[in-house]
C-alpha cells in the first residue's frame, strides 16, 4: 500500500463518517460541524487527486464561505423547535431502506461495469499565479473543454438567484408608508 | 508578458458571442433593470416596460439568426462555427433547434410580460425583481435548449429551475404561496441531485461529459459482451436513468409529478402559465437532443464502426412510450376530480407533457418535428387559458370553478375565448391543437410501420403508445367540457336568486389579450402550413456532430497520442490533447456522392479530401479548406 492510497482510505473514511453525522444527528448546529468535515474531505480527495485548484476552491468556497453562511443563519434564525429536527421511527427505518437500496444499486453497478475511465495526468496543477488566474477566467490548459461559458453564466445565474433570496426574505412596505 | 489563450482565439469567441446574441441581450437586461433602478428617477417605472424592450431586441436578434442560418457571407471564424455547429469549444450547440427553442421562448416571454402588465400581478415596487426572475429562467431555458454538454445541462436546469422555485413563492404572505415554492424547493432540490448522481456516473465511467462523445461510447459499448457477461453496462444505463429522471421532474412525468398541481395552485395564474409552457418546452427540448443523440441521429452515424444505435433505440423507445402513456393517462383520470381550475389545467399539462413524449418516444425526425409543432399549439392555447383564469380572478376574486356558474351570461366574450382554449386542448378539429395532436400521432404510426418488420416489440409498443394516445384524448374530454359546462349551462347564483345577473365588466386590453390567443388559435388551425415548414426547418439541420466527435472507444488512453502532424503545438502543459487527431478535419459528406469512400478522413490535419463538391441536398457552406488542427 503506498502512501498516497494510505491517505486516500484516512480521507474517505473521514469523509464517510463525517457523511454519515450529517444526516443521524438531530441537531442543527452539530450537522453543521459535521457537515464542516466532510467538505474538508472532499478537498482533501481533491488533493490527493493533484486537483490543487478544485481543492483549493473547496476549502475556500465551501468551508470557508458556504459553512460559516449556514453556521449564521443557523444562528440568526434558529428557535426553539427548529434547532432539534424530531424524525420519527417511520422516517428513521423509511430513509435507511431507501438509502441502503440507493448504496446497493450504485455500489454493484459500479463493481459490475469494469474499470472506469483514467483522468488525464496532471493537468489540474497550478503552478504560477498565472496559470491560476487563466484558470478562474476559464481558460484551463490541457483540457479538451473550456470553461469561459459556464464560469461567466454562472456569475448571471447568481446575481438571478441573490435578487430572488433578497426578494422573499425583504419585507413588503405598505402602500401608506411608501408613497 | 501577455498570455496567448490557448483555446480562444478572439474572431472565434466574437463569432460565438453573436450566435449567442439572445441571451447575452437578456443577461443585459437583468443588469440594466437592477441599475435603473437606483435611480429616483427611474423608480416610478413599471420594469415590465424594459423586460419588454429587450425581449423584443433579443426576439428579434433570434428570428434574423433563423433568416439567416447557414448563410456563408460572413467572416471566417463565423463560417468555421456554422461548419461544426458548436459554440463554446462544444459546449454548446448552435443548430436550427437551437434557434427555434429560442424564438419560442422569448415570443413566449414577450406574451407573459404584455399579460403581467395587463393583470399587474408584479406591482411597480416589485417589478424589477419579478423580471429579472423570469428572464434569468429563460436564460437558462435557452441553455437548456441548446446543450451539448452534461455540465451545461446541469447549470441549464439549475438556472432555469432557482428563479422559479422565487417565482412560485412571488405573491407573499399567502400560506398556499409559501407552500407551493417549500415544497417545489424540496423537489427540485431531490431531482437535480439525482440527476448529478447520473452525470457524474456517465462523466466518471466513460470520462466525458459532452454528449456526442457520450453517444459514441454508448453505441461502442453497447454491442459488446461486458466481463460479467451482461450485454449492456449498468453504470450507463443507471447514469441514463438518472439524467432522464431528473429531466422528467422539469417535465412533471408522471411519477414525478407531485410537485406540479400544488405548485399551480398556489403560484399566480400568470407565474403558473409561464412555468406551464416554457419549463415543458425546454425540458422537452433537451430530452429530444439527450435523446436523438444518443441514438445516433447523425447522417454520418452509421458510418462509425462498430457502433449499435439501433440498440440504443431498444432501451430509448419502451422507457419514453411507457413514461408517455402513464403520465398522459394520469394527468387526465386525475383532471376530472379538480374544482380549481389553476389545478384542472395543471393535470391538463400533465396529459400534455404525455402527448409530447409521445412524439418524442418515436425518437426519430418526424417525431421530433410534431413536438416542436405541438409545442407551439400548447404555448398558445395553455397561456391563453391561464392567461383568461387570470383576468376573471382580478374581476371576480376567485379560481374555483364554482364561482364561474352561469358566466356566460355576465361575461360573454371571456367565456367565448376560454373555450376556444379548452377546444384546442382538447384538440377539437378547426383549432391548432387539433392539428399538433394529429402530427403527433401521425409520426407514431409511421414510426410504428417503419419498424413493423425490422423489430417486432418496438413497434407493437409504438402502436400501444397510438391506442393509448386516442384513448386520451376521449378521456379528456369529460373535464375540459365540463368546465364548459358549467360556465354556459349552468346558472349563476344571481339567477337562481332571480336577480338580473351583472356584467363583469372587463379592461379593453383583457379583452384584446384573449382575443389574439383565440384568432391565433383557430388562425394556425386553418393555415398551419408555414409553421409545419418551420418546425420542419427546425429538426432537419438538428446536428448533433457524432462523427466529428473524438471517436476512440477503445484506444490507448489519453496523453498517450502523439499529437496530430502539422499542428501547432498545444499550450504549456497541454499533455492531454485531443487525441485521434481532434475533430476530424472539416470535411462534412455534403450529401449525395462527391467525398472518396465516404468515410471521414481519419488522418489528422486533413481538410476537405479530394475537394469533391457538396453534393445537392444539404446546403452545407462552402468552407475553404481548413488550415490544419485548430489549438484546442
Amino acid at each position: 500500500m503506498t502512501l498516497q492510497t494510505f491517505l486516500f482510505y484516512v480521507t474517505a473514511l473521514l469523509t464517510g463518517v463525517s457523511a454519515l453525522g450529517v444526516v443521524v444527528t438531530q441537531n442543527i448546529v452539530r450537522a453543521a460541524t459535521w457537515l464542516l468535515f466532510t467538505l474538508a474531505g472532499v478537498a482533501g480527495i481533491f488533493f490527493l487527486l493533484r486537483e490543487e485548484f478544485v481543492g483549493a476552491t473547496q476549502l475556500l468556497v465551501y468551508v470557508g464561505g458556504t459553512l460559516v453562511l449556514v453556521v449564521f443563519g443557523v444562528m440568526l434564525t434558529a428557535q426553539g423547535p427548529f434547532i432539534n429536527m424530531k424524525t420519527s421511527a417511520a422516517e428513521w427505518a423509511i430513509s435507511t431502506a431507501v438509502g441502503l437500496l440507493l448504496y446497493t444499486v450504485l455500489a454493484l453497478s459500479v463493481l459490475a461495469s469494469g474499470p472506469l475511465a483514467t483522468a488525464p495526468e496532471g493537468t489540474g496543477e497550478i503552478t504560477s499565479a498565472s496559470q491560476l488566474g487563466l484558470s478562474l477566467l476559464g481558460v484551463k490548459t490541457g483540457s479538451i473543454n473550456s470553461y469561459l461559458l459556464p464560469f461567466e453564466i454562472v456569475s448571471v445565474h447568481l446575481l438571478v438567484v441573490l435578487i430572488g433570496a433578497a426578494y422573499l426574505a425583504r419585507a413588503k412596505r405598505r402602500r401608506g408608508a411608501a408613497s | 508578458m501577455i498570455y496567448r489563450l490557448p483555446f480562444f482565439r478572439g474572431a472565434e469567441l466574437l463569432a460565438n458571442c453573436d450566435a449567442f446574441a439572445p441571451e447575452l441581450i437578456l443577461c443585459a437586461a437583468i443588469v440594466l433593470m437592477l441599475v435603473l433602478r437606483l435611480f429616483a428617477s427611474f423608480t416610478r417605472v413599471h420594469m415590465g416596460y424594459v423586460a419588454l424592450g429587450s425581449t423584443l431586441a433579443a426576439l428579434f436578434m433570434a428570428v434574423t439568426q433563423w433568416t439567416g442560418y447557414g448563410q456563408t457571407s460572413t467572416p471566417t471564424a463565423y463560417q468555421e462555427m456554422m461548419q461544426t455547429n458548436s459554440l463554446f469549444t462544444g459546449l454548446l450547440v448552435y443548430d436550427t433547434l437551437t434557434v427555434y427553442l429560442r424564438i419560442f421562448l422569448l415570443a413566449f416571454m414577450v406574451m407573459v410580460i404584455w399579460l403581467t402588465l395587463l393583470t399587474g400581478i408584479p406591482d411597480r415596487e416589485d417589478s424589477a425583481d419579478f423580471y429579472t426572475l423570469l428572464i434569468g429562467s429563460t436564460i437558462g431555458m435557452c441553455l437548456m435548449a441548446s446543450t451539448n454538454h452534461l455540465l451545461m445541462m446541469f447549470i441549464g436546469i439549475e438556472m432555469a429551475s432557482l428563479p422559479s422555485y422565487a417565482l412560485a413563492g412571488f405573491l407573499k404572505g399567502r400560506r398556499r404561496s409559501s407552500e407551493a415554492a417549500l415544497k417545489y424547493v424540496v423537489y427540485g432540490g431531490g431531482a437535480a441531485g439525482v440527476m448529478l448522481y447520473g452525470i457524474s456516473l456517465l462523466a466518471g465511467k466513460f470520462g466525458t461529459a459532452s454528449l456526442p462523445h457520450l453517444a459514441v461510447h454508448f453505441a461502442t459499448s453497447l454491442g459488446q459482451v461486458g466481463a460479467t457477461g451482461l450485454h449492456f453496462d449498468p453504470l450507463m444505463i443507471l447514469g441514463t436513468l438518472f439524467i432522464v429522471i431528473g429531466i422528467a421532474f422539469k417535465l412533471a412525468v408522471v411519477p414525478f409529478h407531485f410537485w406540479c398541481p400544488d405548485v399551480f395552485e398556489g403560484a399566480s395564474a400568470e407565474v403558473a402559465g409561464f412555468l406551464s409552457v416554457a419549463s415543458k418546452a425546454a425540458a422537452l427540448a433537451l430530452l429530444a437532443r439527450f435523446a436523438l443523440v444518443l441514438s445516433g441521429l447523425d447522417p454520418n452515424a452509421d458510418n462509425l464502426p462498430g457502433a449499435h444505435w439501433e440498440e440504443m433505440r431498444r432501451y430509448l423507445i419502451p422507457t419514453l412510450a411507457v413514461f408517455a402513456i402513464v403520465t398522459a393517462t394520469f394527468g387526465n383520470m386525475a383532471a376530472y376530480l379538480q374544482t380549481n381550475l389553476k389545478r384542472l389545467l395543471a393535470y391538463s399539462t400533465i396529459a400534455h407533457a404525455g402527448y409530447m413524449l409521445m412524439g418524442l418516444a418515436t425518437v426519430n425526425r418526424e417525431g421530433t418535428k410534431a413536438v416542436l409543432f405541438y409545442l407551439v399549439a400548447y404555448f398558445l392555447m395553455n397561456l391563453g387559458a391561464f392567461a383568461i383564469v387570470a383576468f376573471l380572478r382580478n374581476q371576480t376574486g376567485s379560481e374555483d370553478l364554482g364561482a364561474f356558474r352561469g358566466l356566460v351570461r355576465r361575461s360573454p366574450f371571456m367565456v367565448v375565448a376560454l373555450s376556444v382554449c379548452l377546444l384546442s386542448l382538447l384538440g377539437v378539429p378547426p383549432l391548432v391543437g387539433f392539428v399538433g395532436k394529429f402530427q403527433v400521432f401521425a409520426a407514431l404510426f409511421d414510426a410504428a410501420k417503419g419498424y413493423g418488420e425490422k423489430d417486432h416489440t418496438l413497434s407493437v409498443i409504438l402502436y400501444t403508445t397510438l391506442v393509448f394516445g386516442a384513448l386520451n384524448s376521449v378521456l379528456s374530454a369529460f373535464y375540459y367540457l365540463k368546465v364548459m359546462k358549467v360556465m354556459i349551462l349552468e346558472r349563476g347564483l344571481e339567477d337562481v336568486e332571480g336577480k338580473a345577473p351583472t356584467p363583469l365588466v372587463m379592461p379593453w386590453g383583457d379583452q384584446l389579450y384573449a382575443g389574439v390567443f383565440s384568432l391565433a388559435l383557430l388562425g394556425l388551425g386553418l393555415y398551419w402550413g408555414p409553421l409545419d415548414r418551420a418546425s420542419a426547418e427546425g429538426v432537419e439541420r438538428f446536428r448533433p456532430e457524432i462523427v466529428k466527435a473524438e471517436v476512440r472507444p477503445t484506444g490507448p488512453p489519453r496523453g498517450m497520442t502523439p499529437p496530430p502532424g502539422g499542428a501547432p503545438t498545444q499550450g504549456p502543459g497541454a499533455g492531454g490533447g485531443r487525441p485521434g487527431g481532434g475533430r476530424p478535419g472539416g470535411g462534412r459528406p455534403g450529401g449525395g456522392g462527391g467525398r472518396p469512400g465516404g468515410g471521414r478522413p481519419g488522418g489528422p490535419g486533413g481538410g476537405r479530401p479530394g475537394g469533391g463538391p457538396p453534393g445537392g441536398g444539404r446546403p452545407a457552406p462552402e468552407v475553404p479548406e481548413n488550415p490544419g488542427e485548430r489549438p484546442r
